[in-house]
């Protein structure tokens, strides 16, 4: 089945703790949540969406490809939107910076660079391009990097805390601009009432799945569990 | 970013770099062995006279060099003390004159066209893994480092500032060092997120 | 290259470029001498990085300012650079960089503190200023010892800057003993 994410089974240690136990998933929704406590493993679930780190046991599947034995192509196939931007942004520029991702995708500069005016244009952002990246706020470097992977046409996008420096309004209008994406969204987030709209939410705890299922059923219950461990 | 490119086009500024680089070293080869003080000032006054062409900007560029007098003097003074004067005056004026004259390529020239011009130069480093491409990444990087990296030491002085009410400096230093080898993994995570370092010419 | 080389070597090379925007240090030991962290620099790139990165670093800065970039301390940069006296210095930091890693490497199952100092004095300040002096000799037809009594005012500040270096790799390599690259690679 191309359009889903598959995971068969799989374990991982990290640093020697195990942090990913016998996960078997099948994620073939548009809208997915993925929340629980730090170090429950969500953040390395989703790196084994883009070949950032590999299963020790258990096979992953995205949208046809294995995550071990076609890792070169992923980063092609799965946009990561980290949680800082300033971790991710490698260019100076806003247009270089868009342009890298096309470049990467086999265009040739000349190609990227207008490629990434039209790609700016689509967000309303053509005044952006020779802007010094560093002049940017936090919410425009984030959407910054949310065009520089949508430009790649990535089937699947995910995002690893993507709004933990932004303020409300900004986060409104990026969680607006996600929703209307037509990617297929794996969101890791502590701010729970992006989900609203999500067609399923999975708890993951200790490395486990806890609980998975519709949003208000899955968010009610983790809060619960949060306000009594207390 | 602060460049010492002169925004305002000048007849210099039309010249391929390739071909600047060329004169540049060539004038550079050709002057230095040489033990004539005439043709030393008439490559000085050669040199004002292509500044003065260039326009009011470029001619408070030599300002730049003012820094350098006791650099100059110091020099002058050895070879006087040295007995030889006249040495001393062909090496200072040399010395200007090329300074300036690298200077004048430097201000005409766009870093990007510069690459390019030199890209030919960097595809020997291509059989050690060094494409150009990656050196281009690399350039960006670096630049983009920069102001964040300031960004990150005027944190980490706030932050100290506030505990202690005076300023950082040398002390934040391994601070500094360990932050900024987290970012260095947090990019590289984030660069192979996105097919990782590239390969190849630089198309 | 492996990402992450690329990466740290990119980001040693701005360091190094920050090192000259910042306002001078004032060590209280130096009697209020401030002093300019830059040429700090070489040896923060060898001892941290290790030889081959941390001469690829300056290397880099080099050839960014080669390209047009204001970014040696004063802000200076451009070809210009490359045509002054000083000349050999700046190459002298690629092999001061280089060498200190070397040494942090042969020194590796010493103490931090001692193996940073050696390194970061033998490279930063004996091997810098070979190249340096020869340069200058070369560029402005002065004798070795000439040139010599030219350069000889800096060492005292690049002795201290050495200390330093040194302090910060042994602090580095208490908070996060995997940072010291050149340690390990």
């Amino acid at each position: 089945m191309s359009g889903a994410i598959l995971f068969d089974n799989v374990s991982l240690k990290r640093g020697g703790r195990e942090v990913l136990s016998g996960i078997s998933l099948e994620l073939t929704e548009r809208r997915i949540g993925l929340i629980g406590n730090n170090g429950s493993g969500k953040s390395s679930l989703v790196r084994l969406l883009n070949g950032l780190l590999s299963p020790d046991t258990g096979r992953v599947n995205v949208h046809g490809l294995d995550v071990k034995d076609d890792v070169a192509e992923l980063p092609r196939k799965v946009g990561f939107i980290f949680q800082n931007p300033d971790h991710q942004i490698i260019f100076p520029t806003v247009a270089e910076e868009v342009a890298f991702s096309l470049e990467q995708s086999g265009r040739t500069r000349r190609e990227a660079a207008a490629e990434a005016n039209a790609a700016l244009a689509r967000f309303d952002r053509e005044a952006w391009a020779e802007r010094p990246v560093h002049a940017l706020s936090e919410g425009e470097k984030q959407l910054l990097c949310i065009i520089a992977v949508l430009v790649m046409e990535p089937a699947v996008l995910v995002l690893d805390e993507p709004f933990s420096s932004l303020d409300l309004p900004t986060r409104r209008r990026l969680e607006r601009l996600i929703a209307g994406l037509p990617q297929q969204i794996l969101m890791i987030a502590h701010e729970f009432d992006a989900y609203a709209s999500y067609d399923r939410v999975i708890w993951l705890h200790e490395g486990c799945v806890q609980m998975d299922g519709q949003p208000d059923e899955v968010v009610g219950a983790y809060r619960a569990f949060a306000e009594a461990s207390q | 970013m602060i460049s010492l490119y002169l925004a305002e086009r000048t007849w210099l500024h039309g010249i391929p770099a390739g071909w600047k680089l060329i004169a540049l070293a060539l004038i550079s080869l050709a002057m230095t062995p040489l033990d004539n003080l005439p043709i030393m000032v008439a490559l000085n006054v050669a040199t004002l006279a292509l500044y003065a062409s260039l326009g009011r900007a470029a001619m408070a560029q030599i300002a730049l060099l003012r820094p350098m007098w006791p650099l100059f003097a110091i020099l002058l003074a050895l070879h006087w003390w040295n007995g030889d004067i006249r040495l001393g005056l062909i090496v200072s004026l040399r010395i200007l004159a090329m300074m300036l004259l690298a200077n004048a390529v430097t201000m005409t020239t766009r870093m990007d066209a510069m690459m390019d011009a030199i890209e030919p130069v960097l595809t020997p480093l291509g059989w050690i893994g060094l494409s150009p491409r990656a050196v281009a990444l690399a350039v960006a990087m670096m630049i983009r480092f920069v102001p964040l990296l300031f960004a990150l030491w005027e944190a980490l002085n706030e932050a100290y500032r506030a505990r202690t009410g005076k300023r950082g400096g040398w002390r934040l230093l391994s601070a500094f060092c360990i932050q900024t080898l987290r970012l260095s993994h947090h990019t590289a995570e984030a660069l192979a997120a996105r097919g990782g370092a590239p390969r190849g010419p630089r198309r | 290259m492996k990402d992450r080389s690329l990466v740290q070597i990119a980001l040693y090379a701005a360091i190094f470029a920050v090192l000259g925007l910042l306002p001078r240090f004032d060590i209280p030991l130096a009697g209020g001498v401030p002093i300019t962290a830059q040429s700090m620099g070489a040896m923060l790139a060898g001892v941290m990085l290790g030889g081959w990165r941390g001469a690829l670093a300056i290397i880099l800065l080099l050839f960014v300012v080669a390209l047009g970039a204001p970014l040696l301390a004063g802000g200076r940069g451009g070809l210009g650079v490359f045509f002054s006296p000083s000349v050999g210095f700046l190459f002298g930091w690629v092999a001061a960089a280089f060498v200190a890693g070397l040494l942090m490497r042969v020194l590796r199952n010493q103490p931090v503190f001692a193996s940073a100092l050696v390194a970061s004095v033998v490279g930063g300040i004996v091997v810098l200023y070979a190249f340096g002096i020869v340069g200058m000799s070369l560029m402005t037809n002065l004798s070795l010892l000439d040139a010599t009594k030219a350069c000889l005012i800096f060492i005292p500040g690049d002795t201290i800057k050495a200390v330093l270096v040194a302090l910060v790799a042994q602090t580095v390599a208490r908070g996060m003993p995997e940072a010291l690259l050149s340690r390990s690679a």
